[in-house]
């Protein structure tokens, strides 16, 4: 709390003195289309100052009056250099050309994206669309998610796994933002492919730690993800045909530099992978990207733009399955003044999970909703402060399920599991305060607040407990609820509030080298029910509430980072703990259950580890190797004495936990039309559980199981190739086309994605089976644009 | 709804993956004694057959459990009459018992100077009543798929533990009337290559809530698990203990089930 005092009194403060400067703000475009452009470094070298635009492309910075040189750089654009008088408020339009095209020129600028030094944010890393689409990637889909996986501190449960895990945290511990809007399954397919269309996204950014106080909700990482606005100056088109997918991307202005559309859309084709059987069965996905922005004027701009993607699977007659998210946003960037930008948001977004089975004749839906208002504002007080400052509120409605008949002669009664609800409120304040030259502090604190609402039928237990531990069986039991309450869902039952102190600071120690330390607290009130390895799409979210506690997380990392001429070096350390982290007794029966709290334990989960990222940026040549040793386990003691928990209250490894992970990739561009790229990935096997024994039971062969995650599959790696060929330009020809020839797996290793043990139903034998998921891959790929 | 754990994996995996049969090296665990204590009374006749085997665990890639033969196993009823089982070969010890609704049955074992002891009664079964066979079933209509129906009793809650049997494989599972509750039901019976003229014996046991997750648990372990799918497996608890010394807990269960059996040849 001492931390918003001081805040509020420098608040004041810097309003007073800054009466002598005066303001430079304004937007970056990219030349040829109109997109704004985020985390341009602007540059004032006889100051030693500067600041970056902001995620609408914006900045602001106050500086006393006299004349300046501005210099404007970030990765792929060459850079522009200005000179300014600044005797008024001064406000600048800019647009940066694309280096490539700048290359073909005489005059060359330097440019190399350098670590941001002075900033004191860590932990963090940020990918364009561009470097994403270098990546070679399984069957020629370019993938968000896969790009993501080679940054250091992150993995995944393997591959064909959904979802991601950062530094050791879960996969529902991820904040997905697409254009704000939260995204609760991040795959297509169950995790081969990943929901974003490369075409549509401008830029990401992943918060592995250090996160600052305007983001809350989830106590692992924030994937924060912006599409593209949609070109401004002239109608371009952009697609792909490949193995899985084809793409196409239309964009255009409405009204010249000042209104532009984007549509997007890829579907993957409804055959593909079912083609042996020659039934109505069909396995495909699909994804709409729209947007709309339009600037008022030049302090008012408005956006709407929605996502929709669904998996479809039909089998015959008698299975269907669709699920997927769809967002709708509608976002107001209004300018108080030079130096108070605003945002507010206005968001929706939802996870529908829906189930036919005709030859059971019933259907089952599920799925999360939830309304979210979000204010933004940053206020640039001087060359050295700058604050931002929000509210969010976010409104939930939880479907757990409903049962339908799909006949009048089925046996399957119609059920409703009970509808959940419940609000998100949270207030925060972050300062970017520059110290001194070489000191810079980022303080922040969020406070958070959650409401489970009344719902119609809340189960209460003797003594408040929704299991029994039989200690003469060892078996955790449900216990028998002895009464149910009901309530309006209008009535708060259940309140947590949460204050959530973020801290980042840096010390530069010369004009190429930083030391970075941070910290943040945070706090996630709804929970992913799963006890899979990996989240599948009918896993459900839970709210917190009586008999389910918010987890919150306490994350400290420090880092030294260094640029040299073409490369960046970042090291950094980490340590984080995240309590009342879920876990679930054994036998645990999650579907279709009305009353989780019966096989529900809370424990605890901690991660460690160092992540070395060495990047090299520029030339022909680039790409980075990203290294990470790390620790990640959790567990589950009994509530009391008596209990043994969950694995005897022992910690045990999680099922992403990787002692060694190695990333490289890199591409080469070989000539003008030539480009090459490859990846390199070593990573030690994942945690699982072998049998140690085996019983014989109702005629069965039954393993019995050593403690959890004892044991590991083997070293996992894999080398990926691919070859781009783009016809070089021609003059007066907008039309662009690109061929990408890939192959994944090269020397077709079999990567165990699991080892299942079963009896050999001819043999009779026990057995150890391999699965694994992708052999050696060739694919073909074409882009256009134009 | 377990049945959604079993799809998508099939899905998933049906043309990219690979599966081969591989060494792995495996810790061995302690041994423990295996007990499936079985008292089965048939619903339309009356038959009770009562065994009770005794085995214990093994090293996981050996062909056989060895078995226990110099234990003293007794059932006693309503704590006061005495069934002594005897043994007769291959693990399994019998006796005779005639179990009644209301009544506590106790199963004692003695073996290497420890007591395992369990307690349980007979559950109720609802009577198998026909087949229907449809010879587009599957997933993809080409497999003979058997449903056999019965009526589950209204505002009973129930549990049920169901079986299939035929040459062509055997089908195990586990059934409770949440979403059925009083209505007219069916298990499924579906294998590879079966064929007209096949036999299949059904038979449809009342068990205990408590039998129902451990035997819900056994069948997901000893399925086709794995991938990115697969739940936490643990070695799972049944309902018997060592009073000697709790922590060289046995494994199985005893139970007391009415059956119905329904015996049906492919058309």
């Amino acid at each position: 709390m001492r931390l918003l005092f001081i805040l509020f009194l420098v608040f004041p403060a810097s309003l007073l003195y800054s009466q002598e400067k005066f303001s430079l703000s304004g937007t970056v475009t990219e030349g040829d289309t109109g997109e704004t452009l985020m985390g341009v470094n602007i540059l004032i070298p006889e100051l030693s100052t500067g600041t970056v635009t902001n995620e609408y492309g914006y900045f602001s910075i106050t500086l006393p009056k006299g004349e300046y040189k501005v210099r404007m750089s970030s990765l792929g654009f060459a850079t522009e250099n200005l000179e300014i008088n600044l005797k008024e408020n001064v406000k600048l339009k800019i647009s940066l050309l694309p280096d490539s095209e700048a290359l073909d020129e005489v005059v060359i600028e330097s440019n190399v994206e350098k670590l941001n030094i002075q900033s004191t944010q860590m932990s963090a890393n940020t990918l364009t669309s561009k470097t994403i689409k270098k990546i070679p990637v399984v069957l020629g889909e370019v993938d968000v998610l896969l790009s993501i996986t080679l940054l250091p501190g992150v993995t995944s449960a393997g591959e064909g796994a959904s979802g991601f895990n950062v530094r050791g945290g879960a996969a529902d511990q991820n904040l997905i933002l697409l254009d704000e809007a939260t995204l609760y399954n991040s795959s297509h397919l169950f995790g081969f492919f990943s929901v974003f269309n490369p075409d549509a996204i401008k830029e990401l950014t992943l918060y592995k730690g250090g996160i600052p106080a305007r983001y809350g909700g989830r106590v692992s990482s924030v994937l924060d993800i912006y599409q593209k606005d949609g070109n401004n100056k002239n109608f371009a088109a952009s697609g792909g045909i490949g193995l899985i997918s084809s793409r196409l991307l239309l964009e255009g202005p409405i009204k010249k530099d000042k209104a532009s559309y984007l549509v997007g859309g890829r579907s993957s084709y409804a055959h593909l992978f079912l083609p042996l059987f020659d039934n109505n069965n069909i396995a495909y996905f699909y994804d709409l990207n729209t947007k709309i922005n339009y600037q008022l004027n030049e302090n008012n701009r408005l956006f709407l733009s929605g996502y929709f993607g669904r998996d479809i699977f039909k089998i015959s007659e008698s299975f269907g399955n669709s699920f997927g998210n769809t967002s709708i946003n509608l976002r107001w960037n209004h300018n108080f003044s030079d130096r108070l930008f605003s945002n507010l948001s206005l968001i929706f977004s939802d996870y529908y999970f829906g189930l036919e089975l005709k030859f059971v004749e019933f259907e089952f839906e599920s799925g999360i909703k939830n309304f979210n208002l979000k204010y933004d504002f940053t206020y640039y007080s001087s060359e050295n402060l700058s604050y931002r400052f929000g509210i969010n509120s976010i409104y939930y409605g939880f479907n757990p399920g409903k049962v339908t008949p799909t006949s009048p002669t089925s046996g399957i009664n119609p059920a409703k599991l009970t509808d959940k609800y419940a609000n998100e409120n949270a207030a925060y304040i972050e300062a970017d305060i520059k110290l001194s030259q070489r000191i810079s502090i980022q303080p922040g604190v969020r406070f958070s607040n959650f409401n489970r609402l009344g719902q119609s039928e809340l189960f209460v237990y003797e003594n408040d407990s929704p299991l029994n531990y039989n200690g003469e069986t060892g078996i955790y039991e449900k216990a028998k609820p002895i009464d149910t309450i009901s309530s309006s869902k209008n009535k708060i039952v259940y309140t947590y509030n949460n204050l959530e102190p973020r801290l980042a600071l840096s010390y530069v120690l010369n004009d190429d080298s930083s030391i970075k330390l941070s910290y943040n607290r945070m706090s996630q009130y709804v929970h992913l029910i799963s006890n899979t390895s990996s989240p599948t799409p009918f896993d459900i979210y839970a709210p917190s509430g009586k008999y389910i506690k918010p987890q919150l997380a306490d994350q400290v990392a420090v880092g030294y980072f260094q640029n040299f001429t073409n490369y960046s070096l970042e090291v950094e350390s980490f340590y984080k703990k995240v309590q009342n982290r879920l876990d679930y007794i054994n036998g645990a029966d999650l579907i279709a259950n009305n009353a989780i709290e019966q096989i529900l334990l809370t424990g605890e989960a901690r991660s460690y580890g160092m992540e070395i990222l060495f990047k090299k940026n520029s030339g022909r040549l680039q790409g980075w190797l990203a290294y990470t040793l790390a620790k990640s386990e959790q567990r589950t003691p009994g509530r009391n004495a008596n209990e043994p928990g969950i694995n005897n209250g022992n910690w045990y490894n999680t099922s992403w936990d990787k002692t060694h992970d190695l990333a490289i990739t890199g591409s080469y561009e070989l000539t003008k039309s030539w480009t090459l790229a490859s990846n390199f990935i070593l990573q030690t096997g994942r945690p699982t559980t072998f049998p140690e024994g085996q019983y014989e039971y109702e005629g069965m062969v039954v393993p019995v199981y050593e403690a959890r995650n004892s044991s590991r599959l083997p070293i996992f790696h894999r080398l990926d190739l691919s070859a781009t060929y783009a016809a070089s330009k021609k003059e007066n020809k907008s039309f662009r086309g690109e061929w990408v020839f890939g192959i994944y797996n090269v020397y077709n290793r079999k990567n165990a994605a699991s080892i299942s043990f079963s009896e050999n139903t001819d043999t009779g034998k026990n057995e150890a089976v391999r699965l694994s998921i992708f052999g050696i891959i060739p694919s073909v790929t074409y882009n256009f644009k134009f | 709804m377990k049945l959604l754990l079993k799809i998508f994996p099939v899905l998933l995996f049906v043309f990219i993956s690979c599966e081969d049969v591989i060494d792995v090296t495996l810790n061995e665990g302690e041994i423990r004694l295996v007990i499936e204590a079985n008292i089965l009374v048939n619903r339309e006749n009356g038959e009770t057959s009562s065994y009770v085997r005794l085995t214990t665990t093994g090293p996981y890639f050996n062909n056989e459990v060895p078995v226990v033969d110099n234990a003293t196993v007794e059932i006693i009823e309503d704590a006061d009459v005495v069934h002594v089982f005897e043994y007769q070969d291959n693990g399994i010890y019998v006796g005779e018992l005639y179990p009644q609704l209301n009544k506590i049955y106790e199963l004692r074992i003695h073996y290497n100077n420890e007591t395992y002891t369990a307690t349980t009664q007979l559950f109720e079964t609802s009577h198998l009543e026909n087949v229907e066979q449809n010879n587009e079933g599957g997933f993809f209509s080409d497999a003979i798929e058997l449903k056999v129906f019965f009526q589950d009793p209204a505002d009973v809650r129930n549990f049920y533990y169901f079986t299939a049997v035929s040459e062509k494989g055997i089908r195990r599972d586990v059934l409770e009337d949440g979403f059925f509750d009083g209505n007219k039901i069916f298990g499924l019976y579906r294998a590879d290559d079966l064929a007209p003229g096949d036999e299949v014996k059904f038979t449809l046991a009342g068990v205990s809530e408590q039998f129902y997750n451990y035997m819900f648990t056994l069948i997901q372990q000893t399925g086709n698990g794995g991938g990115p799918f697969e739940t936490q497996p643990a070695t799972v608890r049944g309902n018997i203990i060592n009073t000697t010394d709790p922590e060289n807990y046995p494994l199985g269960f005893f139970r007391i089930s009415e059956i119905s059996n329904l015996q049906y040849v492919v058309q």
